[in-house]
């Protein structure tokens, strides 16, 4: 109908940079359709994949919003992180399976963003293991961060936690979000098999339950292998 | 980790006797029941009478306690799903202090562990078949399996039995076929052929006598829920409470079918490969004559033929390990030499053997922490017809298996995903997968072989050989909090 051109096509084409359709549809339509069909916030991390190669190389996008959102609090953070690198970075060295971690303040939230490999809870378990105590003191600058400090004595919720505020993954395959949304639903997937003409509202309104997200599982400009494989691959033993 | 000092004292009365030790030299055969609940008043005061144990109506649960010969005629234990706790009663606030990976059950945590494809819960067979009914899988072990039927009679008292499933104990003769009648082999055997149950975590209680290895003493926390666990200075959350939930533990219980006859076919299609290997390449697959210390096997092909499912075990099928005795089998191996070996140095044992990806041990690894902290109580017993080589066919039969510790997610799920299906441990092996248990497909199975000459020789091509067919996460609750969850109300 779009494709020849006709009057109504060129409308409907144009409507999105109407101001008064974008008034509309932020105001009336996607509330009236979350009323409609609300969306769980889906959880974050990378979904364990059939393909052993694509479980290596992970991301994780951690946003820790900070209790003091004054400078003076990121200065807080900034020097609880600065005093411990060390500790830290050797302690992630000994977990074995990373790749590459990096901390960045953004509005206000503490974000630890790395690449690992394997099973995401291990990753987070081995990582407690080796430097808990430095991650305590981080922690006690967070929202939320008491309920699960000391984290050696509180592994299972810190795992949770983690798992809760690392970024949700955009599927790579855009229509794999039913199948994500069907499950957190826990109804049956594709059934009934969902309109593809629905994927934009589907995607709209899980933007609403996921205002945070990671845009895909990333680049990688070399197939995956793992932290240990490059480094034996370079002599730098494992 | 390995304190040999701890001050930690066990109450062997409040633990359920299955954890600590297995029951198979006594009593062969076993039936997994699985159970719903539909009447709580009914389930509640059979789990009283159970701990009770003075009604000849009602099995015993069996304890960890030592028994007096002879032993009991029957043992008996329960395990409790989350969905099971729920329909038990239990208040909501006990219900989350229960992990993830237990809350959501087996089968939403396929792709973790390995469950897809023919295997994925979807195609699971009832009555182990990620349902939501599923609430108790009782365990009876048995002398007969007569035996096995009146007690499921009497369970069925209490509760709507939604099915069960039933293992017994084999040698040789019943795994490997008629060749092997009279062998003397004990009845440990597994599908494959192989001697199973030989390893445990190796626990120091001051009443089982010491099990006959020099593997470091594991912390009671690897396997009972409320003592100093494996990571060092780590606790696993107490579920229930500190006092309820102390002595308990987890169980991944897996029903996996085992495809004999495409295992058997492989060996046959590697064998014949590495013969052309040493005939076109003179290469050295075994030493010259290698073939006269291996028992069983009439030429040299069918000594490779053992050879390589020794190398994908990491145990010659008699148990003897592939660490210490790379080229042919103990006839005889004592316990200790069974149990003694650590993959120190260059091992001849291959890095993605079975028994080395699922317990690396001293190993060197990549997760420098974990060489101990993932282990597993293992129980499992063999269920299906018996298999014959001479006459082979497609029946199911597999393992019954229930992988016992104090944490699902840092132990089972742990060791399935990283080390058996992505062999992330070490870094030759990483991205394959086990090639006895592993999610293989013949298009990408990869497992490098260690050849007498020294050199590796990879072979590809095999098939998935174990699917899973059912299974569920269960709570194995102390006495205690069996006694709790029988006075509940409501
Ligand atoms: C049908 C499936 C399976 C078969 C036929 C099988 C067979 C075997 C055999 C023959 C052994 C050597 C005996 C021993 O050391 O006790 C063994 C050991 C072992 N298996 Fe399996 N297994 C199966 C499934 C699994 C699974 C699913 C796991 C993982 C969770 C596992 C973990 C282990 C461990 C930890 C050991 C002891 C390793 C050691 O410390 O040396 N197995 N298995």
């Amino acid at each position: 109908m779009a494709d020849d051109g006709g009057w109504l096509g060129r409308f409907v084409d144009r409507l999105p940079d109407q101001g008064w359709f974008k008034f509309l549809s932020t105001h009336v339509v996607v509330p009236f359709w979350w009323w409609r069909e609300p969306k769980p916030k889906l959880p974050g991390g990378p979904r364990m994949a059939v393909q052993p190669g694509e479980n290596l190389q992970r991301m994780m996008n951690l946003i820790m919003p900070l209790k003091d959102k004054t400078p003076v609090g990121r200065a807080t953070i900034a020097m609880a992180l600065g005093q411990n690198l060390d500790t830290l970075y050797s302690g992630l060295d000994n977990v074995g399976t990373i790749h590459f971690a990096r901390f960045i303040i953004v509005e206000n939230n503490l974000c630890m963003i790395s690449t690992y490999d394997g099973d995401f809870s291990s990753y987070v378990r081995d990582f407690i293991v080796s430097i808990g105590s430095v991650f305590d003191a981080i922690l006690v600058h967070i929202e939320g961060g008491d309920a699960v400090v000391p984290t050696k004595e509180h592994v299972e919720a810190f795992v949770d936690w983690v798992h809760d505020r690392d970024l949700f993954q955009w599927p790579d395959f855009a229509t794999d979000l039913f199948a994500l949304q069907d499950e957190a639903m826990g109804v049956p997937a594709d059934r009934p098999p969902h309109e593809i003409a629905s994927l934009s509202r589907a995607a709209v309104l899980q933007m609403k339950a996921n205002p945070n997200l990671s845009l895909g599982s990333g680049f990688r400009s070399y197939p995956g292998f793992s932290a240990a494989q490059i480094r034996s691959k370079f002599g730098e033993g494992w | 980790m390995i304190d040999e000092t701890t001050s930690e004292t066990l109450d062997l009365s409040n633990i359920q006797g299955n954890i600590l030790k297995g029951y198979r030299s006594d009593l062969q055969y076993v039936r997994h029941i699985a159970l719903e609940v539909k009447d709580r008043a009914a389930a509640r005061s059979f789990l009283a009478r159970s701990v009770a144990g003075k009604d000849s109506g009602v099995p015993a649960i069996t304890r960890a306690t030592l028994w007096a010969d002879p032993g009991p005629e029957i043992c008996f234990n329960i395990g409790i799903t989350f969905e099971g706790m729920r329909a038990l009663g239990l208040p909501s606030a006990m219900l989350e202090s229960f992990p993830t990976e237990f809350v959501e059950g087996m089968a939403k945590r396929s792709l973790k562990i390995g469950d897809f494809g023919e295997s994925a819960a979807v195609n699971w067979a009832a009555p182990f078949d990620g349902s939501n009914r599923l609430h108790i899988i009782a365990t009876v072990y048995a002398k007969d399996r007569a035996r096995l039927g009146r007690v499921q009679a009497d369970i069925a008292r209490a509760f709507n039995v939604l099915g069960e499933r039933d293992g017994w104990a084999r040698s040789d003769v019943n795994v490997l076929g008629p060749a092997y009648a009279n062998d003397g082999s004990p009845d440990n055997r597994v599908f494959f052929g192989y001697a199973d149950s030989i390893t445990q975590p190796r626990f120091k209680v001051p009443q089982y006598p010491d099990p006959p290895t020099t593997q470091p003493i594991a912390p009671y926390g690897t396997v009972l829920l409320g003592y100093e666990t494996p990571l060092e200075g780590v606790r696993f959350r107490v579920p229930m409470n500190d006092e309820l939930g102390k002595d308990g533990t987890f169980n991944s219980f897996r029903i996996l079918a085992q495809d004999v006859q495409a295992f058997e076919a492989y060996l046959d299609e590697a064998a014949g490969l590495l013969m052309q290997l040493e005939k076109d390449q003179h290469r050295q697959v075994l030493p010259a004559d290698g073939e006269k210390d291996i028992p069983h096997v009439k030429d040299r092909f069918g000594a490779i033929r053992e050879f390589v499912a020794a190398q994908i075990c990491g145990r010659w099928r008699n148990g003897t390990p592939v660490d210490k005795w790379p080229y042919a089998p103990l006839p005889n191996p004592t316990p200790e030499q069974l149990h003694d070996f650590d993959y120190d140095g260059d091992s001849p044992c291959p890095a993605g053997a079975h028994i080395r990806r699922a317990s690396p041990r001293d190993g060197q690894i990549v997760q420098r922490a974990a060489n101990y902290a993932r282990q597993l109580v293992r129980r499992g017993m063999p269920y299906g017809p018996d298999f014959d080589p001479a006459k082979p066919d497609k029946a199911e039969r597999g393992l019954l298996g229930s992988f016992i510790g104090a944490s699902i997610g840092a132990q089972f799920e742990a060791v399935m995903c990283d080390w058996i299906n992505l062999g992330l441990h070490n870094p030759d092996i990483t991205r394959f997968n086990d090639p006895m248990i592993g999610a293989n497909a013949t298009e990408t199975s990869v497992f490098d072989l260690r050849l007498h000459d020294g050199k590796n020789c990879r072979l590809r091509g095999f098939p998935r050989f174990v699917r899973t067919r059912g299974g569920a996460y269960a709570f194995l609750p102390s006495i205690n909090a069996i006694e709790y969850l029988a006075k509940l109300e409501g």
